[in-house]
């Protein structure tokens, strides 16, 4: 209105301007910082390193023990889990005790359990820290510049991320033997799984809570392919996470249902598109399984059971085919 | 200068008894508040009282609560400071920090960086995300309402940015790279303080000191304001000086706020109002206190996270809210008798 009253209008843009520079040379610094410790500048980690032995009980180390590990995602719990001697691991995220989501439970639950707090790491003081990629930035971010070595690991799109990450997390503990071991294994395993491939793949939808199904190219995707089935709605092209209508399913019936129930007992709108009535009925005219939902949920070795599982599946699909296709079953619609 | 109306001064009336200034409490209790903050962590087995084991004291006392405190302060203050100037500006009670779209656009500009995979590089990605957001909120505001523009534009024009600020979030949740990501997301949205470092602290601070300068400001301006607009210009304080004052501090520092904690709500919309009966409504007298009154609530809903039972933390924003929203409709119910009366 004013012209003084323009004039401060001025300043206090001038003030947000002051600021952005601030924060920007605050900003630079913190990044110069950053980038001279991303480079095994020894000086640094070094220190980070000493602070932490001085804090450690000198008698408490060994030098010939293995590092002590500690993981606060669900999905490194297992990796760790599959990879670590037990006597390695002094503590792990506390979803990895449900059997719910974890696959490993029952393993899991012989631990102490933490809800991923630093200050929790901190009274476990382990040498190393496996953490998701997708794993609180702040709790990383705090645990690193208390100079605990942090092993981010991405989550799994492929059974070669698998192989990536088992011999990431392997050669951060000390247990290179180990994660080749279980390469090996997986390796084998995928072998036979391929022996096994029909000529006459099964055409399957893959239906989770929330009418998600399985998109391509991931993890899910391949384990499907993998067990001899096709993948009915990735062939028709889905966004990034793979919705499913219910009204698509009823369009393209498959010759296999498959369903991953996540929690079937506890109420939520998720598992109520499992339940629609429109999908009971397909149901009842098709060849379904059940795949428990931690089965998908991680990149683990023992990702590789769920190929047996939807192998079995398949069969049971076969057979179905050969005694009288369930499609004109469903032509025949009722009413 | 009572320029309030009847009903608002019988409140001031039956507070007025206790004729004792407002910092006898809110400073001690303050002090408490930080002492607690301190004092109380937690682990995978609860709360804890202490430090605890004598050789990592420093760093838990250091680099992990200490910060905390200090961004509970800065953060509740902010909250408290800001609330209790827009509701003096926009003399309207429903006025909070969020209303004008700097919070908004400081969440959006976060979850951006959620939603490039940013964030999962470093932890100062995130807030300075914020910082773009808040910023690039308020020159949206400037840019729509124009620096000559009236109140209701000014609130018009931020309630438009609030809303484009949400569902650009949304969409960002919708295409989220991952569901994992789009937990963050979500997450980030109620708000938390844990595991923030004195990182945190300093690329907020710089943001809101100058924010709090330019409401403090505006306090005499606020104060001319509750005779009028006119009377105020006639007192040589023009409205529309007094207006972008609030708004480019409150901007400023709520903006920097939510960039490094995410979006807390209720406490710059309860402060002042828990203090107005007691302090009076003169808004320049309510902007310190509601400040320190602000930091408290907020401190004091951090204690209460870490007091829970063992479990994956609350967020704070849902704890702030729980505090509040019954305190809110106590005042709102006493008020009304009181109206009666």
């Amino acid at each position: 209105m004013s012209p003084r009253g323009s004039a401060l209008a001025v300043l206090s843009a001038g003030v947000v301007a002051a600021a952005a520079i601030v924060a920007g040379t605050l900003f630079g610094g913190a990044l110069g910082a950053r980038s001279s410790a991303a480079e095994p500048t020894e000086d640094r980690a070094d220190s980070a390193v000493a602070r932490r032995d001085a804090r450690k009980s000198a008698s408490a180390r060994n030098g010939s023990a293995l590092p002590t590990v500690a993981s606060i995602n669900l999905c490194t719990d297992q990796l760790v889990l599959h990879v670590a001697d037990p006597s390695q691991i002094v503590t792990l995220s506390w979803l990895s005790a449900d059997p719910d989501e974890s696959t490993l439970a029952e393993a899991a639950a012989r631990y102490p359990l933490n809800y991923g707090s630093a200050e929790e790491i901190l009274r476990f003081d382990p040498d190393v820290v496996i953490a998701g990629s997708y794993t609180n930035a702040f709790t990383r971010t705090l645990l690193r510049s208390l100079g605990y070595t942090i092993v981010d690991v991405e989550p799994a799109h492929s059974l070669d991320d698998i192989e990536t990450h088992v011999r990431q997390v392997a050669g951060a503990i000390g247990r290179i033997e180990r994660g080749e071991e279980l390469v090996r294994e997986m390796r084998a395993r995928i072998a036979r799984h391929r022996q096994r491939l029909d000529s006459s793949p099964v055409a399957t939808v893959v239906v989770r809570p929330g009418g998600f199904t399985v998109e391509a190219p991931s993890l899910g995707h391949e384990l499907m392919t993998l067990a001899g089935l096709r993948n009915l709605p990735a062939e028709r092209g889905l966004d990034r996470w793979g919705s499913l209508s219910v009204e698509t399913l009823l369009h393209n019936p498959p010759e296999l249902l498959v369903f991953t129930a996540y929690r079937a007992g506890d109420p939520s709108l998720a598992n109520a598109v499992l339940a629609h009535p429109a999908l009971e009925r397909i149901a009842a005219r098709t060849v379904t399984a059940d795949v428990p939902a931690a089965m998908w949920s991680c990149g683990l070795p023992n990702s590789l059971d769920a190929v047996a599982l939807l192998e079995r599946a398949a069969d049971r699909a076969r057979s179905a085919r050969e005694h009288g296709s369930n499609r004109t079953v469903l032509a025949e619609s009722p009413r | 200068m009572s320029g309030a109306t009847s009903g608002t001064a019988s409140l001031g009336g039956t507070a007025r008894r206790l004729d004792v200034s407002p910092y006898v409490l809110l400073v001690p209790l303050l002090f408490a508040a930080c002492a607690l903050s301190l004092w109380i962590g937690r682990t995978s087995t609860g709360p804890m009282l202490g430090l605890g084991d004598a050789a990592i004291a420093g760093p838990v006392l250091l680099e992990i609560r200490l910060p905390r405190t200090l961004l509970a302060l800065l953060v509740g203050g902010t909250l408290g400071l800001s609330g209790a100037a827009l509701q003096g500006l926009l003399r309207n009670p429903l006025a909070e920090p969020g209303l004008l779209g700097a919070s908004s656009g400081a969440a959006l500009g976060a979850v951006l960086v959620f939603y490039f995979g940013l964030a999962a590089a470093d932890s100062l990605v995130l807030p300075l995300g914020g910082v773009a957001g808040s910023v690039a909120a308020l020159g949206l505001l400037y840019g729509l309402a124009g620096r000559r523009a009236d109140l209701v534009t000014i609130v018009l024009a931020g309630i438009a940015i609030n809303a484009f600020a949400a569902a650009l979030t949304s969409l960002a949740l919708n295409f989220a790279p991952s569901p994992y990501a789009a937990l963050e997301i979500l997450f980030w949205m109620l708000g938390s303080l844990a595991d923030r470092s004195i990182v945190h602290v300093l690329l907020a601070l710089p943001l809101m000191l100058p924010g709090w300068l330019l409401i403090g400001a505006a306090a005499r301006g606020l104060d001319a304001l509750t005779l009028g607009e006119d009377t105020a210009a006639s007192l040589g304080f023009p409205p529309a000086r007094t207006q972008w004052l609030v708004i480019g501090g409150t901007a400023l520092s709520v903006g920097a706020a939510v960039a490094v904690t995410g979006v807390i709500g209720f406490v710059g919309l309860v402060v002042p109002h828990m203090l107005r009966p007691w302090v009076g409504h003169h808004p320049r007298k309510l902007l310190v206190p509601c400040f320190l009154a602000g930091a408290a609530l907020t401190l004091f809903a951090d204690i209460a996270i870490r007091v829970m039972p063992p479990g994956p933390e609350l967020k704070l924003g849902v704890v702030t809210a729980l505090i509040g929203a019954p305190f809110f409709l106590q005042l709102i119910l006493r008020h009304g008798r009181e109206g009666d009366a």
